[in-house]
């Protein structure tokens, strides 16, 4: 299928409801397709359905019909922070001409004890939940086993968040829009859960994201688009920094879009925490196991690098409201394909590649956008 | 330890209890690693609802099969560290074992951090565990039967026989034994291994004489084995229904009664000196929050099993554990405190978060307060019972006086009182209460509800007049007739 338009809230702490997020990105994606909404013919959504955020109330898709007034077929799909990817890889499975792939949270309106407490339940609650396993905690334990094995540093991760941060400056949508943060900032941030810092942490937002898939041909196509589901607790897996959906979901969408790693020009990768967008270099096949380090230490996936990485600041910077986020790495990569990126414009952008990840690597897309 | 269930034929390998592999089809077989080793460690700074004391570490331990788990500890340790559980020194020491998937398991390993030698091949034994009233497993207010389940089988490994097993309880007064053991699951249970189930209210009792105080006691309990198995659950009335509180339902109809009218604080360590040194695996899977079972208590998702000769040490432990107020009856027992017992298998701090605490007074009716003198667990039921219906009534404030111990202090200050049972009305009058109205413990439950609607509903402190009473009489003679 091809994607006729994109639409995305500004992400940050608005306290509208997620009725009104929705619309808001519905309404833009809408406008940019230059479609009308009698033109959609089945809404796929996503959301992780938050019992902390004081709406109390679930059935998103028929909260969607209410709001977009359509009675069409509607399903939403849930795979936590996966979830965005997971719909539109589900979209783009129906046989219907015209499909509207959404995604909308109210995340930010609880204390952080209650946030962190929901984003919790995304992880395994025997052995992790109840053994303090915090998702800081997990990826802690990642980044150190990464760390012991291919000798990276927590420069090295410092380096993803400056980079991030530096992206995000410059996109108006993003939560850290046109604010400066410092290497020096980085490094003295608070500890969350050693090794990581508070800047290795993604933000937790409010937003919505959506698109529209087609049938018929337009700018942009959706050459690859694969999703792979894993053990549930990273701590199952024999190689701890090497996550198996990644290089599974990679190599179908490669294979898909007839294209090798090397063709990628722009990647918005899931960095909800630092070391997983080092690891996810070398999962995605962009440069060898272990090698990850070297990328960011060389400046290729910087945005005038070889291969621009998250330049839209990355759930790092721009922020990460849980299904939405997948929606939204398709919201920038259109931007870049289409040269509407403004000030973080990469340039000649052919073939860009999007990894969204629900979990510790546990659910993986991986979608591969082709200029037409 | 660290558990994974493994494929006899193709060795695929799970995290979570399978029976069969769902490729080969072939047996399973449980892999137990014990050697462990410290492969990462994190020291976490931000807290939790479930982990609120900061920071704590969370290691990533390595058997010797290479299968890793994640453990919580406020103790540093670094890579490369060996892990040992240590066993348990002292007698009186409480275990603490988070269940990973695998009751028995977790019960296995509480009797080897007890060092458990005590249990021999002849032994006559009685599991004890807590069924009070007739409610489903997952409403908490029963011992998991698959803790019993695992009791009895790992009893029968002892070498034990299943005739010299029986598993006893009674519920509270008012309630049937049987219906409360069927609809727990733990009559099945029984059924399965074997096992007789034995209701204590119609067994034979014998009188027990302790400090001056007699108890007539369920005689098996007293010439057999213990085996405590109580659920943790919060207690509106007493603080706590676990380890000690448990022993109560030993105890026959009238001794309960006057336990209560004697002061349960006083009487209740008393009558479990009848029962020294008994082994307690206290099932906390999931306890209960809140009120406890009669009114708005919920489950407590708490996912530990605790163990112990001790009953106050252990009931100490699950309270610091669940930040709730050790009750005095426990307080007087376990009198070296918290500090002072050994605790194995788990560290406290690293067990810690809030469970909901009971909040004395409290119904489940809002305008509703309830003044407890102390009142035996028939009138206590019987008052949430009534006070559950007329939730939705909104009135004027009353308070419910009940028991036998009570004070002219604890009525300072009080009016709308209604004394309610015949215990209080008698204290009452020898306290010289002017209440607003008396109401017997011995009318119908119909009776009692509409003569309690009509004082929440009056604004003036109005006594039950003889229409309210004849009213009340119909009323439940139409509620007869309609069942």
């Amino acid at each position: 299928m091809y994607i006729k338009g994109v639409g995305m809230t500004k992400f940050g702490v608005q306290t509208c409801t997620s009725q009104e997020l929705v619309y808001e990105a519905a309404l833009e994606a809408l406008e940019d397709a230059d479609f009308k909404i009698e033109d959609i013919d089945v809404i796929v959504s996503s959301t992780v359905d938050t019992s902390s955020n004081g709406e109390r109330q679930r059935g998103f898709s028929s909260i969607l019909s209410s709001i977009l007034k359509k009675k069409v077929p509607s399903i939403t799909v849930s795979a936590v922070c996966g979830g965005g990817g997971a719909a539109l890889w589900t979209a783009n499975r129906l046989d219907y001409n015209n499909v509207l792939v959404i995604g909308g949270e109210k995340l930010l309106s609880n204390n952080t004890t209650i946030i962190t407490d929901e984003i919790l339940m995304a992880a395994e609650r025997i052995y992790e939940q109840t053994e303090g396993l915090i998702f800081p905690a997990q990826n802690a334990l990642i980044a150190q086993q990464y760390m012991l094995k291919y000798g990276a540093t927590t420069d090295d991760l410092d380096l993803v968040a400056y980079k991030n941060h530096k992206n995000a400056y410059l996109n108006p949508k993003a939560r850290f829009y046109k604010k400066e943060v410092t290497l020096k900032q980085i490094k003295k941030s608070p500890v969350i859960a050693s090794p990581l810092r508070l800047f290795d942490c993604s933000l937790s937002v409010n937003g919505a994201a959506a698109a529209i898939l087609t049938k018929d041909e337009t700018d942009v196509e959706i050459a690859g688009s694969s999703l792979f589901v894993d053990r549930l607790s990273a701590f199952e897996s024999e190689d701890m920094v090497s996550w198996e959906a990644t290089k599974l979901a990679a190599e179908e969408s490669y294979n898909q879009a007839g294209i090798t790693p090397q063709d990628i020009d722009v990647a918005e990768l899931h960095d909800a925490f630092t070391p997983v967008e080092l690891i996810s270099y070398e999962d995605l096949g962009f440069c060898k196991k272990g090698e990850g380090k070297e990328l960011i230490r060389k400046g290729v996936t910087n945005l005038d690098g070889k291969l621009p990485v998250n330049t839209s600041g990355g759930l790092k910077a721009k922020g990460h409201p849980i299904c939405v986020t997948g929606i939204s790495q398709i919201y920038e990569l259109v931007k870049q394909m289409r040269n509407e990126a403004g000030e973080r414009q990469v340039s000649n952008v052919k073939c860009a590649l999007a990894q969204n990840i629900g979990g510790a690597g546990s659910t993986v897309t991986v979608h591969i956008l082709k200029k037409v | 330890m660290i558990i994974r269930w493994i494929c006899d034929n193709c060795n695929k390998k799970w995290i979570y209890p399978v029976e069969k592999c769902i490729y080969c089809k072939g047996e399973i077989v449980k892999q137990k690693g014990t050697k462990l080793k410290v492969v990462g460690i994190t020291k976490v700074t931000i807290p939790s609802p479930m982990h609120p004391i900061i920071p704590y570490n969370v290691l990533l331990l390595q058997d010797e099969f290479e299968n890793r788990i994640p453990k919580k500890t406020m103790k540093d340790y670094r890579i490369g560290d060996v892990f040992i559980e240590e066993k348990a020194k002292t007698k009186d020491a409480v275990s603490v074992v988070k269940v990973k998937y695998d009751i028995y398991e977790a019960i296995k390993d509480i009797f080897s951090l007890l060092s458990i030698n005590e249990l021999v091949k002849d032994d006559k034994l009685l599991i004890k565990p807590s069924a009070v009233m007739a409610a489903y497993q997952y409403q908490a207010v029963a011992t998991n039967p698959e803790v019993i389940d695992a009791v009895i089988r790992i009893l029968f490994e002892m070498g034990i026989k299943e005739e010299n097993i029986i598993v006893a309880e009674q519920a509270i007064i008012g309630n049937d034994s049987f219906d409360a053991a069927s609809k727990s699951g733990i009559l099945d249970v029984c059924k399965k291994n074997g096992v007789r189930f034995v209701d204590i209210a119609k067994g034979a009792f014998e009188q027990v004489k302790i400090d001056g105080f007699k108890f007539n006691i369920f005689k098996d309990a007293l010439d057999r084995k213990v085996i405590n198995v109580p659920i943790m659950k919060t207690n509106s009335q007493i603080g706590l229904s676990g380890a000690m509180e448990n022993l109560i339902r030993f105890a026959d109809e009238n001794t309960q009664r006057n336990m209560f009218l004697n002061g349960i604080d006083t009487t209740l360590p008393k009558f479990a000196m009848a029962f020294k040194d008994i082994l307690t695996i206290a099932d906390a899977s999931v306890g209960m929050q809140g009120q406890g079972p009669l009114t708005l208590g919920e489950p407590a998702f708490l996912n530990f099993l605790l163990g112990s000769r001790n009953v106050a040490n252990l009931d100490t432990v699950f309270c610091e554990v669940t930040m709730l107020q050790v009750p005095p009856y426990v307080q007087s027992e376990s009198n070296s405190g918290v500090k002072k017992i050994e605790v194995v298998g788990n560290e406290l701090d690293a067990l810690k978060f809030q469970i909901k605490p009971p909040v004395p007074g409290d119904t489940a009716h809002p305008d509703i307060k309830v003044i407890d003198g102390k009142a035996c667990p028939a009138c206590f039921n019987r008052m949430f019972s009534i006070t559950s219906k007329l939730v939705g009534l909104r009135g004027n404030q009353l308070n419910i006086v009940m028991g036998p111990m009570l004070t002219n202090d604890m009525l300072k200050g009080h009016d709308r009182i209604v004394l309610f049972g015949d215990c209080a009305i008698s204290k009452s009058t020898e306290l010289g209460t002017k209440p607003m109205a008396k109401i017997s413990e011995r009318l119908d439950e119909i009776e009692q509800l509409v003569l309690f609607k009509k004082l929440l509903t009056s604004a003036s402190e109005t006594a039950i007049t003889p229409v309210d009473k004849v009213r009340s009489k119909m009323k439940n003679f139409l509620h007869n007739v309609t069942r």
